[in-house]
């Protein structure tokens, strides 16, 4: 057991070659368009999008539901990893956690923006305010607030409490090479982290803890938004099985985002032997079992929506299915449910691609979910004249693209400046295997 | 000029057994003030040295309950006493309403404790110390264990702790000084 995970550092370590360039350059092009819609909306206000009465969501919350999906699935993913403790390669975890972080970033944008005056966002925190308001603690809104926030800190602790000793690793690498600043750099970051046995205990500890305790809060993040549509009256949202139906069907799209990832870093930096064949099959048997509980969870939909007794539910399920809305709940059952079946193949485990083609789209096909649950939901409601169709606007466009290509360029920072798998569960686990042979 | 006295003595291992191995050799002989590392977990050699994690769980359900009280303590006290709103003559103090704040407050409370109350019965962050004066110290982050006797220990004495230590059949024994 030499220098097994040299590699990793180096990869993080070397300059950028032309492709990470090129990969930079378009996300940063996305990410200004992004700049210039979000400045559209502070300065010109929500009128730039095409949210009207009855669709005040629209594509804000379709985003944003699909963010948390994302972040949730890849949390998910990383924890479970992290608690069981062998067997497996846990390194995939630390390009997951990455995601789930890039992704709730990318998600905590959307309430904020769509608060119409975002800069007033403060005014959800209860604090003793000039005006004499206080938040409403009785409100799936204000639980949301808690939701984000604590989703976004917990989170990134948990990527960061993982991280700390691959830091000091980098620092160590970064000092070896002469790269003085970096190491400098690293050397802060990693807090002065010098292997003690007594500190990995502790450490190891404080991981595992925070890895149980992102579960509950998984489950929680995506059953606030639904609960925020359950407690309208609008007769497709007013559903008690709507928690559960985002929570299922949103792990199809974190999964297919870091199973596409997983294949795509495998072999932009090197890392077949870290991020080898079996992680790729788990990963992808996993995508494979997420889409049949969607599938499940879309059958019960519909089993259960067409015995309601109450005509108008039955109306606006049928419409949003069969009607107006087909096209997008088509799209969703089959991109989302369908397609990743593909995967319980074998040979298609293992090739690149396949693989990316299917995750990247089983998460398109989460979002069209979003849209038929937040667009089609209303096609029907208790009222005979609904009013408006919702047509989205080039700044809600624009937002989207433009939030995909932030997540894309938090990644590639991650990529090139932290070690993309997890340096010293790596080293673990390759001298446990020794220790196996060596009894043998 | 006169020369900073020695920190204490670095045996450097290249395997987590024969650490394991010296922590406890050093514990049976005595030994107090010393610390071993490794480039991952070794928890045999932990236990060893007497660490034990619990700590960590209690501080973070002790805060996750402290938060759990604050959380559902400010919804009620703003709900019925701040800023009562009556929405069709429902109570004021609707606590059901009140506990997805409060589940999400207990695990933001509790998971920021695991983390900080690690760093803190850690020590860290220490920029500096000792231990990082020593020969080749920068591959215990990569694939060397190493065992550090202390020269503040009372059983110190530079030429038998090196004796002791190169008993220990280690790769190097070499003294921690300051630069």
């Amino acid at each position: 057991m030499s220098d097994n995970t040299i590699p990793v550092a180096e990869a993080a370590l070397r300059p950028g070659a032309w492709g990470f360039r090129l990969a930079m350059a378009a996300a940063g092009a996305g990410v200004v368009v992004l700049v210039a819609s979000v400045a559209a909306v502070l300065v010109r206000g929500v009128a730039v999008w095409g949210n009207n009465i009855p669709h005040v969501w629209g594509f804000d919350l379709i985003a944003y539901a699909w963010w948390i999906g994302i972040a949730n699935a890849a949390s998910l993913f990383a924890a479970v990893l992290v608690l069981r403790r062998h067997g497996l390669r846990t390194a995939v975890n630390r390009f997951a956690e990455a995601a789930a972080l890039a992704a709730i970033l990318a998600a905590a944008a959307y309430p904020i923006l769509h608060l119409g005056r975002p800069w007033l966002f403060l005014w959800t925190l209860p604090y003793p305010a000039y005006t004499g308001l206080w938040p409403q603690f009785g409100s799936p809104l204000v639980w949301d607030f808690w939701g984000i926030m604590s989703h976004v800190v917990v989170t990134s602790l948990f990527w960061f409490i993982g991280l700390i000793p691959d830091l000091a690793s980098m620092r160590d690498r970064a000092a070896r090479h002469g790269r003085m600043r970096a190491a400098r750099a690293y050397g802060i970051l990693a807090l002065g982290w010098r292997g003690s046995v007594a500190h990995w205990h502790r450490h190891q500890a404080a991981y595992r803890l925070v890895a149980a305790l992102v579960l509950p809060l998984l489950l929680w993040a995506q059953t606030v938004v639904a609960l925020e549509f359950a407690t309208t009256l609008v007769p497709a949202w007013h559903q008690a099985r709507l928690p559960l139906h985002v929570v299922v069907t949103g792990l199809p799209s974190g999964l297919g985002v870091v199973l596409a990832l997983a294949a795509v870093l495998r072999q932009a930096l090197s890392l077949e032997r870290y991020v080898d064949e079996r992680d790729m099959d788990l990963l992808a048997r996993l995508l494979a079992s997420a889409g049949l509980a969607a599938g499940m969870a879309y059958a019960h939909e519909l089993l259960v929506g067409f015995l309601e007794e109450d005509p108008t539910t039955r109306d606006a399920l049928a419409a949003r299915v069969f009607g107006g809305g087909a096209p997008a709940y088509c799209g969703a059952v089959l991109l989302s449910a369908v397609l990743p079946q593909l995967l319980w193949l074998g040979a298609l485990r293992t090739r690149t691609l396949i693989v990316v083609p299917v995750g990247v789209l089983a998460a398109a096909g989460v979002w069209l979910d979003r849209w038929s649950i937040v667009v089609g939901g209303l096609l029907r409601d208790h009222m005979p004249a609904v009013g408006p169709e919702y047509a989205p606007s080039v700044a809600e466009w624009g937002l989207l693209g433009g939030s995909v290509a932030l997540f894309a360029m938090v990644l590639l920072l991650f990529g090139r400046l932290v070690p993309a798998v997890s340096m010293f569960e790596t080293r673990h686990e390759e001298s446990e295997t020794e220790a196996e042979r060596e009894e043998r | 000029m006169t020369q900073h006295p020695a920190f204490g003595l670095m045996a450097e291992f290249d395997d987590p057994e024969p650490l394991t191995a010296a922590v406890r050799a050093a514990r049976e002989a005595g030994w107090r003030r010393l610390e071993a590392y490794s480039p991952f977990p070794v928890p045999e050699a932990a236990e060893l040295l007497g660490v034990s994690a619990a700590p960590i769980g209690f501080i973070a359900l002790g805060a996750g309950a402290v938060g759990a009280v604050l959380a559902a303590g400010t919804a009620w006290y703003v709900s019925v006493h701040v800023y009562p709103v009556n929405v069709g003559g429902r109570p004021l103090n609707a606590w059901p309403a009140f506990m997805p704040t409060t589940y999400l407050v207990a695990i933001l409370w509790a998971c920021a404790a695991a983390l900080l109350g690690m760093l803190a019965l850690n020590g860290l962050p220490r920029l500096n110390h000792p231990a990082f004066f020593a020969r080749g110290f920068h591959r215990v982050s990569e694939d060397r264990f190493c065992l550090f006797l202390s020269a503040e220990d009372p059983l110190y004495d530079p030429e038998s702790t090196a004796r002791f230590l190169r008993g220990l059949s280690p790769l190097r024994v070499s003294e921690v000084r300051g630069a």
